[in-house]
């Protein structure tokens, strides 16, 4: 019987554990993730292939940025209730979100450093990667990768 | 909102482009649908269920990154691509990006 | 082409219901679901219980009883004897075959096995004062095979395990939680069993020796070390205070007497 309750009163402690530590991570990602992309605001990133007039372009690369979050307890039971009863999955998809926007900033950053004002033809993929997310007791992880061509001009 | 996959709105011209926009959505499906799956597997056929949630998964994205191109003060998305992948037990991710322009 | 980037204020790809609300109704609806399945299997099993017969109980029951290391005791089926004949003629008790084990060991318990066997742990007769204690206890066991709760609790644990499996598949992580929530409802009805058994032992007791005296006793003795209250929501008996007034009610309003209790023999434990 009482290790019934000892079980009980872990789950309840590793929660409020997820939680506090969960958003409190999530803010502050945030926070850093806004002021990153307000300095990078004037690099141009488009998904489309830019075409440029001969002589214009110096240089040009392929840059990257990835990001792998993690998950918190809360969020998963979160998301293993709302397997149950169906619907958004609203836990994810602020992970998912911070996972891309890092991404993309660091490819940015990437950039920058090259001297390029300019990424065309981004793509973005996103995985899974940890344990397997189909087994029992299984961490889940966010992977995001950003990709694409810098552009460095001749002044 | 006009969306296109190609680097141009064909016919039109860009004139000013605001950057990347995206839009995703994480959808579980639930208990009652897996059961109906579980025992499709034994006679074959559409998984209707499963159809109609990445379909309203897609739409669900789709809106959510015309609403941040509108943002933007965009009226076209080109160059649209999309992605899924599964990042929970029982539940799949969709996700659609563009470049959110101004055309004429 | 020109360029305007712009620093957007909301974000899209995030819902702004806060998590801890949504937690709320999720919780919610599964304690919600988790209760109604309860409900129905409970209905179910009650009504398939009254229609089983003996043997299949007796059949689960040799299974258990592998488990415990004890042999037959005489003199505690004799006592087992004298409750039994004071039952009316058409009790579903007469249909058992009931056995009596002692089991050498300091734990104190009396445990009622499926197919009318009955476990007794020496380390309960240790603490025994009197005869109509024995009795008491013998009697309250007695009333577990009354009311079939083997079979009761067994198809709804069953049932549920069952219908999670079924559902999500063998080990996933949503029926860990299933069954988490369950061992709630499991743990009420459980105390719910243990009353009811209570009743029917302390109706047995006054039919055995004519008075209700010793029908406390043993709780009075698990109550002087009970721990806190709170270990107990989860437990699958009731706190032993919530016993003992529970009995000290039914004695009131049957009007039963209390009269001195016999000193019992210590004939029992063999030497």
């Amino acid at each position: 019987m009482f290790l019934q309750n000892f079980n009980l009163i872990i789950f309840i402690v590793l929660i409020i554990l997820g939680y506090s530590a969960g958003s409190l991570a999530e803010k502050r990602h945030y926070r850093s993730i806004i002021k990153r992309e307000r300095q990078l605001l004037k690099m141009a990133v488009v998904t489309a292939e830019g075409s440029f007039p001969p002589g214009h372009v110096k240089s040009s690369t392929l840059v990257s940025g990835s990001a792998v979050i993690s998950i918190d307890y809360f969020k998963r039971l979160l998301a293993i209730l709302r397997n149950i009863f169906g619907g958004r999955v609203k836990s994810y998809e602020s992970l998912i979100d911070r996972a891309r926007r890092e991404a993309i900033l660091r490819m940015k950053e990437s950039a920058r450093k090259q001297g390029a004002d300019m990424v065309i033809n981004m793509r973005l993929e996103t995985s899974t990667i940890g344990r397997n997310a189909n087994r029992r007791n299984s961490v889940g992880s966010v992977e995001a990768i950003a990709y694409g061509t810098a552009i460095i001009r001749n002044n | 909102m006009i969306m296109t996959n190609v680097n141009t709105v064909p016919g039109k011209k860009i004139v000013e482009h605001f950057g990347i926009v995206q839009g995703s959505t994480v959808r579980a499906k639930h208990v009652g649908r897996d059961f109906m799956a579980s025992l499709k597997n034994l006679v074959g056929g559409e998984l209707k269920g499963y159809t109609e949630l990445l379909q309203d998964s897609r739409k669900e994205a789709m809106q959510r990154m015309e609403e941040q191109a509108r943002q933007m003060g965009a009226n076209a998305v080109v160059n649209i691509r999309f992605a899924t992948s599964s990042v929970a037990q029982g539940a799949a991710e969709l996700f659609a990006y563009g470049t959110a322009v101004r055309v004429e | 082409m020109k360029f305007t980037p712009k620093q957007l204020d909301g974000n899209v790809n995030v819902s702004s219901t806060h998590p801890l609300i949504e937690l709320l109704w999720l919780l919610g609806g599964l304690a919600l679901l988790v209760g109604l399945f309860f409900f129905i299997f409970g209905a179910t099993t009650d009504w398939a219980v009254a229609r089983t017969p003996i043997k299949v109980e007796t059949w689960i029951g040799e299974l258990a009883l592998d488990e415990f290391p004890s042999k037959e005791n005489p003199p505690l089926e004799k006592r087992l004897q004298a409750l039994l004949d004071k039952l009316p003629a058409d009790s579903v008790l007469h249909q058992y075959k009931f056995r009596v084990f002692l089991v050498d060991s300091d734990e104190v318990n009396a445990i009622a096995l499926p197919g009318g066997n009955i476990v007794v742990y020496s380390g309960l007769l240790k603490i025994l004062t009197s005869e109509n204690e024995l009795a008491m206890v013998l009697a309250h066991e007695l009333g577990h095979f009354a009311h079939r709760d083997h079979l009761r609790s067994l198809g709804r644990g069953l049932g549920l395990a069952v219908v999670t499996t079924l559902l999500f598949g063998e080990g996933s992580s949503a029926s860990s939680l299933v069954s988490k929530t369950l061992l709630t409802f499991q743990a009420q009805y459980s105390q719910t069993q243990e009353a009811a058994a209570d009743r029917f032992g302390l109706d047995l007791l006054v039919k055995r020796y004519g008075h209700a005296g010793g029908a406390t006793d043993l709780f009075a003795s698990l109550a002087k070390n009970p721990g806190e209250k709170f270990p107990y929501l989860l437990a699958s008996h009731p706190h032993p205070e919530e016993r003992i007034s529970a009995l000290i009610q039914q004695i009131k309003d049957k009007n039963y007497l209390v009269k001195n209790t016999l000193p019992w023999k210590h004939n029992i434990i063999p030497r």
